[in-house]
């Protein structure tokens, strides 16, 4: 897995767990979080859904500023996929996989540029549909 | 359209961004969005370049999505959590200009957007947007935002 950075993580005011619920709709859930000593991830347990125990989900941790003239800037997301286990009541999160952006570290320019082959592709495939 | 009280429309007008839940393979893909809210229809709208256009192509694959607004930040409402459930669909036949009609709604959230349209050229392919309309089949919300309690359910 790419590097979690525990000490950015700890900056986020809360997290969301998201897991896909047996409608297959997806169910996402706010709560807080915090990081232990020894970097065990653990989540306060929400009320829904009821059973978390070994699922597979993934937590976002996401920050945004708001703006005096309205808006908002200092974007940063870190979205990691895993798995909950409930223990005694506490909920515990065992990260496997990560992505993240963080426009402080890579700047919104950058990051579109960066993206340009996911954009190149998206226009090849639908040129594609239109010729077809 | 899912009748809702006025804390959980204002919810849906004023939070600037929502976490929005696309499933690819069986596995949510949740990332931060910009929401706008369509009080006629009660249906939600989300636009996305091509550049990070993985969303769209997941809602084509499978349409069932979430929105969740939990992020007051920025804005002049109180804190809530708020879940929609509902059927997606990705419109991508006028990329350059089917977003457009959207732009009140942008421009309230981020009023220095026509800063960056000026600059249109310079970001091109940021422009060319898909637009990602939601029908809500079941709403969830949490006053307050307090999920150690079940939460409100509109539209089951």
């Amino acid at each position: 897995m790419r590097k979690l950075d525990y000490h950015r993580l700890g900056n986020f005011r809360y997290a969301v767990i998201t897991l896909v619920g047996e409608d297959g709709y997806p169910f996402s859930v706010s709560t807080d979080f915090k990081i232990l000593p020894d970097k065990k991830i653990v989540l306060q347990k929400p009320a829904q859904p009821s059973k978390l125990d070994g699922k597979r989900v993934n937590v976002l941790f996401n920050h945004i500023t708001g703006l005096p003239g309205g808006g908002y800037g200092d974007r940063r997301y870190m979205l990691v996929w895993g798995t909950t286990h409930e223990d005694n009541g506490s909920l515990s999160f065992e990260p496997d996989t990560m992505s993240e952006w963080d426009e402080k570290i890579l700047p919104f320019d950058q990051y579109c540029a960066k993206s340009a082959p996911q954009g190149a592709k998206y226009l090849g495939r639908l040129q594609a549909s239109v010729e077809a | 359209m899912i009748p809702v009280p006025a804390w959980v429309r204002e919810t849906f007008d004023s939070y600037l961004v929502c976490e929005f839940t696309t499933v690819k393979s069986g596995k949510p893909v949740t990332l931060p969005l910009l929401p706008f809210y369509l009080p006629d229809s009660g249906k939600f709208v989300v636009t996305s370049s091509i550049l990070f256009s993985k969303k769209a192509e997941n809602v084509r694959q499978n349409p069932k999505v979430s929105l969740l607004f939990s992020n007051p930040e920025g804005s002049k409402a109180g804190k809530h959590a708020v879940l929609v459930q509902g059927m997606a669909h990705a419109d991508d036949s006028d990329l350059d200009h089917g977003w457009e009609k959207y732009l009140g709604y942008w421009r309230k959230k981020e009023p220095y957007i026509d800063a960056y349209l000026a600059e249109r050229e310079k970001f091109g392919w940021f422009w060319k947007r898909i637009v990602v309309q939601v029908e809500p089949k079941k709403i969830l919300a949490w006053k307050n935002g307090d999920t150690s309690r079940s939460p409100e359910v509109f539209g089951a």
